[in-house]
């Protein structure tokens, strides 16, 4: 099928990965303004389920590619696989979702490929007929418009949350099996075994209230004062990435793209900048208060409620004003 | 086991960021540089292996004479030697091709480099240049253990909790997650010692390139702007216990 959009889809365990729904979201509306069509490749062993979950999810063309030794393959080897279908199909542009396994496949199926590739983007367009993606720079503080230029098929990782997986109108995609000499591809590396976090106490990602802390908080021992603010909303402390990272918190608390996405009726962000990978597993809270003493935190770009000041200050206050709230203080 | 640590050199803080002229990249003058946070934890991971089973750390960089103070903190952190490649690429793939150029002159088993840089958030460049030298990858690493002459067994994360386990036979590249060892202090004075050590330079021509080998393809920067404020927030402010008593007043609404 030539000229058309290519998403690559994510799947693990016989389920559709969500960012794979956001792609094809994404795809379609790119296809269509250029008035092409939307093909889907699918890659792994005995498939029949996972063909079956995106068949009628508004592609075109679904083309797979099932084979034994894909059933636990390496990320080279999928990425191999993927070059070689990329090659046969010479689509427009390929799509992929800029997840943890993202991240690792598209830069080894661009240099395969000697395609341009640009990551980790906000957004894809086509404007006079060229595609245009727009992507953060230095810690998301500022933003790009990178045009690609027709050499390729260029590949586009797209953030996970930046696009809506908006249900696309039903219709029934050929699935076409694509021949791929699994031979000819290197196997170096050996998967060993797939690890699932245990399910632990604290699951942040069913908390209504979320009041979260991130490295502004600056030491370990003032921890406790953003878990008061929690209780006294009713809420769970959650964190970003740096504090798991630093040994302050554990990782069941972390949000964004490495750890949960959440999506409670309040987040509360106390000193967290908000890095991309960390806004992609909440902005699609109801309402996001941010606390933080840099004007320009890229988490003011989602906030609802902006508060630009030390959180030392405001959120002990905030605490004794719930307290009031509930009743426990003598106002 | 010998180790080349891949680190960058990035701005300590954001400004006079411009296009540079040909539109096909960021340009930045002035600013003191610091070590890309991801790459110090390739580093400091390198340096544990290398207490565990012996062996050196080189550190490679790419820039101009202002990415030294970078090689000089990882010499400061515990790194053997430290080489600088005369080049200011911003382009992840051109940045690839030049480093696995650089690693073609060096005797390695691993190489070690952080999931992506502070400055272009591209996360490309390491398995770019893993794949100019064919040498097998894994991204997002949280532990690395030893377990042969010949091959290495590592843990990555996939996301949603989620992990595998994988073998790698050596000489391997991996791009290790934030957090993989705790990030060091150095103290000023085994900083000034640092700096008293001799860094190799390589320059182009020495990696047997050219300057138009390099050159970005393939896009075009349009512009580069502060991001849009999606959620339109509206700004609180007065004293802590005035914003306090509002922001209450708000949350109260949605609860």
């Amino acid at each position: 099928m030539q000229s058309s959009i290519l998403v690559i889809t994510e799947h693990w365990n016989g389920q559709v990965d969500g960012i794979t729904y956001q792609m094809l979201a994404k795809g379609r509306q790119l296809a269509d303004s250029l008035g092409i069509g939307l093909a889907a490749l699918v890659l792994g062993y005995r498939l029949d389920g996972v063909i079956a979950a995106l068949q009628e999810k508004g592609m075109d063309v679904l083309l797979v590619v099932d084979h034994a030794q894909l059933a636990q393959a390496g990320a080279e080897v999928q990425a191999s696989v993927i070059a070689e279908a990329v090659r046969q199909m010479q689509p427009r542009l390929v799509l992929i979702g800029y997840s943890l396994v993202g991240m690792e496949l598209a830069p080894a199926i661009a240099a395969k490929l000697g395609a341009p590739v640009m990551t980790n983007c906000v957004n894809a367009e086509i404007i006079d007929g060229a595609a245009v993606v727009t992507r953060p720079l230095f810690d998301g503080t500022l933003h790009a418009k990178i045009a690609l230029e027709d050499k390729g098929p260029p590949l586009v990782a797209v953030q996970r949350g930046a696009t809506p997986s908006v249900q696309l109108p039903p219709r029934t995609a050929s699935v076409q099996p694509v021949s791929v000499d699994m031979g000819s591809i290197p196997v170096r590396s050996e998967v060993l075994e797939v690890i699932e976090e245990p399910v632990s106490d604290v699951d942040i990602a069913k908390a209504d209230i979320i009041v979260s802390v991130g490295r502004g908080i600056g030491d370990k021992e003032k921890i406790p004062m953003i878990e008061e603010l929690a209780q006294a909303l009713g809420g769970l402390m959650a964190c970003s990435r740096p504090l798991v990272d630093l040994g302050w918190l554990p990782r069941e608390r972390q949000v964004g793209a490495s750890g949960k996405s959440v999506s409670p009726k309040l987040y509360v962000a106390c000193g967290i900048s908000g890095a991309s990978q960390h806004l992609s597993g909440m902005s699609d809270s109801r309402m996001i208060v941010a606390i933080n003493k840099d004007p320009n935190a890229p988490i003011f770009q989602v906030a609802h409620y902006g508060v630009v000041a030390d959180l030392f200050e405001i959120v002990p206050a905030l605490t004794e004003e719930a307290k009031k709230a509930k009743g426990e203080v003598a106002s | 086991m010998k180790i080349v640590v891949c680190c960058k050199g990035v701005p300590g803080t954001v400004a006079d960021v411009k296009i540079a002229p040909g539109g096909k990249a960021v340009q930045y003058q002035g600013q003191f540089l610091t070590m890309n946070e991801c790459d110090e934890y390739a580093l400091e991971e390198a340096i544990a292996l290398k207490r565990a089973h012996g062996g050196e750390v080189t550190v490679l960089t790419m820039g101009s004479i202002t990415t030294q103070d970078i090689l000089y903190l990882a010499l400061a952190k515990g790194a053997d030697k430290a080489i600088r490649i005369d080049a200011q690429i911003q382009d992840s793939q051109a940045a690839g091709t030049v480093l696995a150029a650089a690693l073609r002159k060096l005797e390695y088993d691993l190489v070690l480099t952080g999931t992506q840089s502070r400055d272009t958030l591209s996360g490309l460049a390491g398995i770019a240049t893993a794949e100019r030298l064919e040498m097998p990858f894994a991204f997002a690493v949280t532990q690395v253990e030893v377990d042969g002459d010949k091959t290495i067994k590592i843990r990555k994360e996939l996301g949603g909790g989620r992990f595998a386990d994988v073998r790698l036979p050596l000489p391997a590249l991996l791009c290790v997650q934030t957090g993989i060892q705790p990030l060091t202090y150095v103290p000023p004075a085994r900083m000034l010692r640092a700096r008293q050590q001799a860094l190799r330079s390589f320059s182009l021509s020495d990696l047997g390139l050219a300057e138009q080998q390099i050159v970005p393809q393939g896009y075009h920067f349009l512009n580069i702007f502060p991001p849009e404020r999606t959620g339109q927030a509206q700004f609180l402010e007065g004293s802590a216990g005035e914003v306090a008593a509002a922001l209450l007043g708000k949350i109260k609404e949605v609860l």
